[in-house]
């Protein structure tokens, strides 16, 4: 098992967005998705996903719809609405330059002089 | 943020789903997990424990997603709402006390509110009544006019390019029946498109229509819901019935809607007849259906597609021919101009029309403010009761904030206390509010003018309502609230006794505020009830005391002289005469006379007349000042005589003596010469507060034709004794009309009405007023007496005279008193400047009322301190100091 960091603060939100828009997933398959896309490098508290995906259905931006799961059990499966789409482009936008920055920070060496 | 209120309301509206939801899915999840680990290798039930371990609180998880989604705010509310409940249940003396307190409070606004709103706001029940218009004539000088003429309205209606009906209306009484069984009914006369522009559509029958406001179409009446129900019991033969209207057969042809009663807000139409047929019902007064009177009201609908302002627009451009059907091209230019020259204007007409809007609009605003200050003054009260109730819970407060409640969230659960008061206290309040609604329209109806009103509060009542609620809640409730917590947990748990009640500063400036506030009512109370006196007692020029009307008008042509001599010479009877006119009746008659070789205006009264008998001045205790009274003498075959009032005579022959000059009048269409031979005392013949008018009196026996008869007989004993003698001796002489005897002091009384409407409810809301103040000072000193137990105690122990005890207890009154004197006097006087326009014979600095306020003020914060200071000089110093 490779080791595994801790989430950094506000970026569930943005897993969960991305993994659900990846195609309708269940609240255990969204933490399936997120430990698979990340190669298991992110450790996500498995309770603390419940309340997020509550938050950002209420805020619009998934969607949810009880069907059934691949064990035939009936299943409540988020999609991303548009507004979710968007959020997550947006999203990931700014974690993009917010990482660059904070990598072009990190690589600074004592100028000469 | 939609989405976050649909979402909201999605999951409150299935409360129990969402939970299920929450449940199922979380299950679902650990199930997953489960069977995942156990894929892995692990044993079943090693496996379950490692995926709930994983998953951490349930319970946990699932408050994090109600909060998430905004259920758990509700949640808090709602167990804030109940455990208010709860307390109150337990404290049940506190809280009847507050909501009794804001029931008043509230229940005052409300049923001036209900005033107010049926008064002004209420739609008529009528098809959009939005649409509705009302037609007004402004311009030419004059104050806007809301009057048409009957061929004016007929024109109107003619212009059905722009309107999809135009309809004039005016109220009107009608004697129903025959002999014995005659009796008024109260209905409306109306144009036949009544029915058409309001929209309405008959429960049976069939309403009227214009084929029934044609000349010479049969008589017909529609007949009101609630007459139908009362007169028919709702049958439908009663459609088809005959009614016997002054003698005319009148068939009813349909009932108009329940609910429905009339476009003239605070009357009610029981019958409604179509104005071609006034002339068959009141021969006498057919003439109101020619060009010169403009007694109708006029409500109008656009045509469909046609706006207010191209609608105007077009009416005013086609002016000129609707202003031609209602001339006479025989009038003089100034009375044409008078019609020619005004522009119609549209106002909503949806509220139908009252003249009660003009009578009673300042007067309900001034009660408005009453009304406020008493609610403030019950805010007072309120927040008092609940800072000394906070002092008692200050451990539960404390012990709250120790274990981690934070401050918001304390006074959010206080809050929500304050608004399960305030709002049990408005449910309260709007059944009172109910009540005194019609009580107040009872003080304000008379026989002459009996006001309907329908007062069930309606939804802008009850969001009135709830809103003062809301708002008192958090007036009463912010201050106590922020109080009680801003110790912080530490000085109440550490049993500090000095800090564990607070200071009453808060406490004694809410009193000081109720003072100052008590003071304004009481002073505004007490110049309404000075004003109402005066009235009262002012001498209007005549005495109404013991005089009987009766009225003869229905009767055509004069009353012989005969008859006057039978009327004196019945048993408690003074003196007996006949006039045109009598006062305060509020019809008046006018005509142009002036100084014999002045030129008469061609187009303008100059002077009020009133045919008068030998009798009258004396019946009704005028006073000839100077000439002569009318005698038996002046009959027509005598020089044509007149008496005109001081006035007149001030105004028309200034510095001179009219006695013996001559006058030129046109009297009734004939052109006469009148040798003046008295002069009479001014009397205030159209209204107490109304200046007497320019007033030529003529004998009633020299005047021709139809002229109306009203009789003025001064009693000895009461109306009730002579009625009946009254009666069988004129009834013959009117058999179309019942003989009502009215007191001509239910006149004056009528006369009063808005003022004695406002001095009895400000008088009302003044002692209510009072009383709370006095609940309030008692509340402050009780807490105050509480507080000080043990310094009092080593007063008394240290030598202190128990009435230098209630002295110093009473101090504790006297500062708020003062304070309460001093900051509401400058607002009373404000006050009272913005109602002087209402006040008479008194100045609104009136020593006299604002020295009973004070002094009913101080007395009652007197008393009330007296119980409480009373207590404190007995306390028994052994057991005040042995109690630490």
């Amino acid at each position: 098992m490779p080791e595994q960091a801790d989430l950094l603060p506000g970026t569930l939100d943005l897993l969960i967005l991305k993994a659900v828009s990846l195609g309708p997933l269940h609240g255990y398959g969204v933490l399936l998705r997120i430990e698979q896309i990340t190669h298991g490098a992110l450790l996500v508290e498995q309770g603390a996903l419940y309340p997020a995906l509550y938050r950002l259905e209420h805020q619009g931006l998934l969607e949810a719809e009880w069907g059934t799961s691949d064990n035939n059990r009936r299943a409540k499966f988020y999609t991303l609405t548009a507004a979710g789409r968007k959020r997550l482009r947006e999203e990931t936008e700014s974690w993009n330059r917010a990482s660059a920055a904070i990598a072009t920070a990190l690589k600074a060496r004592p100028s000469e002089g | 943020m939609l989405a976050k209120l649909r979402s909201l309301a999605r999951n409150l509206g299935a409360r129990g789903a969402f939970e299920d939801a929450m449940d199922d899915e979380m299950r679902f999840h650990l199930e997953n997990r489960t069977a995942d680990l156990m894929r892995r290798g692990l044993p079943s039930a090693e496996a379950a424990r490692q995926a709930r371990l994983e998953f951490g609180s349930i319970e946990k998880q699932k408050d994090l997603a109600r909060a998430s989604v905004g259920l758990r705010l509700l949640d808090e509310i709602s167990g804030d709402l109940r455990y208010a409940l709860r307390t109150f249940w337990r404290n049940k003396g506190f809280a009847a006390a507050a909501i009794v307190t804001l029931a008043l409070g509230i229940g005052a606004n409300t049923a001036i509110f209900n005033l107010i709103d049926a008064l002004l706001l209420r739609s008529l029940p009528v098809s959009h009544p939005d649409e509705l218009l009302q037609l007004t004539k402004v311009g030419s000088g004059a104050p806007p006019d809301e009057s048409f003429s009957y061929p004016m309205v007929k024109a109107l209606d003619e212009r059905q390019d722009l309107f999809g009906g135009v309809t004039g209306f005016s109220g009107a009484t009608f004697i129903l029946g025959s002999g014995e069984s005659m009796h008024r009914v109260r209905g409306a006369y109306v144009t036949g498109a009544f029915y058409e522009t309001l929209g309405l559509t008959p429960v049976a029958g069939r309403l009227l229509a214009r084929m029934d406001d044609v000349p010479g179409a049969p008589a017909v009446a529609v007949a009101s819901y609630a007459y139908w129900q009362q007169q028919f019991g709702g049958s439908h033969a009663a459609v088809g019935q005959t009614l016997l209207i002054s003698g005319t057969p009148v068939t009813i042809v349909g009932v108009s809607p329940r609910g429905f009663t009339g476009a003239n807000v605070g009357s009610v139409a029981d019958l409604t007849l179509p104005i071609a047929v006034l002339p068959q019902i009141e021969p006498r007064m057919a003439g109101l259906l020619e060009r010169g009177n403009s007694w109708l009201r006029v409500l109008a609908r656009l045509r469909p597609g046609v706006s207010a302002a191209d609608g105007i627009a077009r009416l005013t451009a086609g002016w000129p021919q609707i202003a031609e059907r209602s001339i006479d091209p025989r009038w003089p230019p100034a009375r044409k101009a008078s019609i020619t020259g005004v522009r119609p204007v549209f106002q909503p007409g949806a509220t139908g029309w009252t003249y009660l809007r003009g009578v009673y609009v300042k007067p309900l605003q001034v009660l408005m403010g009453v009304v406020a200050i008493v609610l403030l003054i019950a805010c007072a009260n309120v927040a008092s009761l609940l800072l000394a109730r906070a002092s008692a819970r200050q451990k539960e407060i404390a012990v709250r904030l120790a274990i981690g409640a934070s401050r918001a969230r304390i006074v959010r659960q206080l809050l929500a206390e304050s608004l399960t008061l305030s709002l049990a206290g408005a449910a309260a309040g709007i059944l009172l509010a109910r009540v005194a609604g019609d009580v107040i329209v009872r003080v304000i109806s008379t026989p002459q003018a009996a006001l309907v009103f329908d007062l069930t509060p309606n939804w802008r009542v009850i969001a009135f309502a709830s809103a003062v609620a809301i708002v008192t809640a958090i007036l009463f409730g912010i201050a106590p609230a922020l109080q009680s917590t801003a110790a912080g947990p530490a000085p109440a748990l550490k049993n500090d006794t000095r800090t564990g009640t607070p200071r009453s500063r808060l406490l004694a400036s809410l009193v000081a505020a109720q003072m100052a506030l008590s003071l304004v009512l009481l002073i505004g109370a007490g110049l309404f009830i000075r004003t109402l006196r005066n009235l009262h007692a002012f001498d209007p020029g005549f005495r109404a005391e013991g005089v009987l009307l009766v009225g003869l008008e229905e009767r055509p042509g004069r009353l012989p002289a005969s008859v006057l001599e039978d009327v004196r010479r019945l048993p408690g009877v003074i003196s007996a005469g006949v006039s045109t006119h009598t006062p305060l009746s509020g019809s008046t008659w006018s005509e142009p006379a002036l100084p014999a070789g002045q030129k008469l205006p061609e187009w303008r009264d100059t002077a009020v007349f009133i045919g008068a008998s030998p009798g009258f001045f004396d019946t009704l205790r005028m006073s000839i000042v100077a000439g002569r009274d009318f005698t038996g003498a002046d009959t027509r075959e005598a020089p044509a005589v007149a008496i005109v009032n001081e006035r007149y005579a001030a105004d028309f022959f200034p510095n001179q003596s009219p006695l013996g000059r001559r006058l030129t009048a046109v009297v009734r269409g004939e052109p006469r010469e009148l040798e003046i031979v008295g002069i009479a005392r001014n009397a205030h013949t159209s209204g107490l507060r109304k200046a007497a008018p320019p007033t030529v009196f003529v004998p009633y026996a020299q005047l021709t034709g139809n002229v109306p008869t009203n009789l003025s007989i001064r009693v000895s004993g009461s109306a009730a004794d002579l009625t009946p003698a009254l009666r069988s001796l004129l009834q013959p002489l009117l058999p179309k009309a019942p003989i009502e005897v009215e007191p001509l002091s239910s006149y004056v009384a009528t006369t009063l009405i808005r003022e004695r409407m406002l001095a009895t409810l400000a008088a009302g809301f003044g002692l209510l007023a009072l009383a709370l103040a006095g609940v309030g000072i008692y509340g402050l000193l009780a807490y105050g007496v509480t507080r000080r137990t043990r310094e009092i105690g080593l007063r008394i122990a240290l030598g202190a005279q128990p009435w230098g005890v209630v002295a110093l207890m009473l101090r504790g009154a006297q500062a708020p008193l003062a304070a309460g004197l001093v900051v509401g006097a400058p607002i009373a006087w404000a006050a009272s400047r913005s109602i002087e326009s209402m006040l008479f014979g008194l100045e609104p600095l009136d020593p006299l009322a604002i020295g009973a306020a004070v002094l009913a003020l101080s007395l009652i914060a007197h008393i009330a301190a007296y119980l409480p200071a009373r207590r404190a000089a007995r306390v028994d110093p052994l057991i005040a100091l042995k109690c630490e």
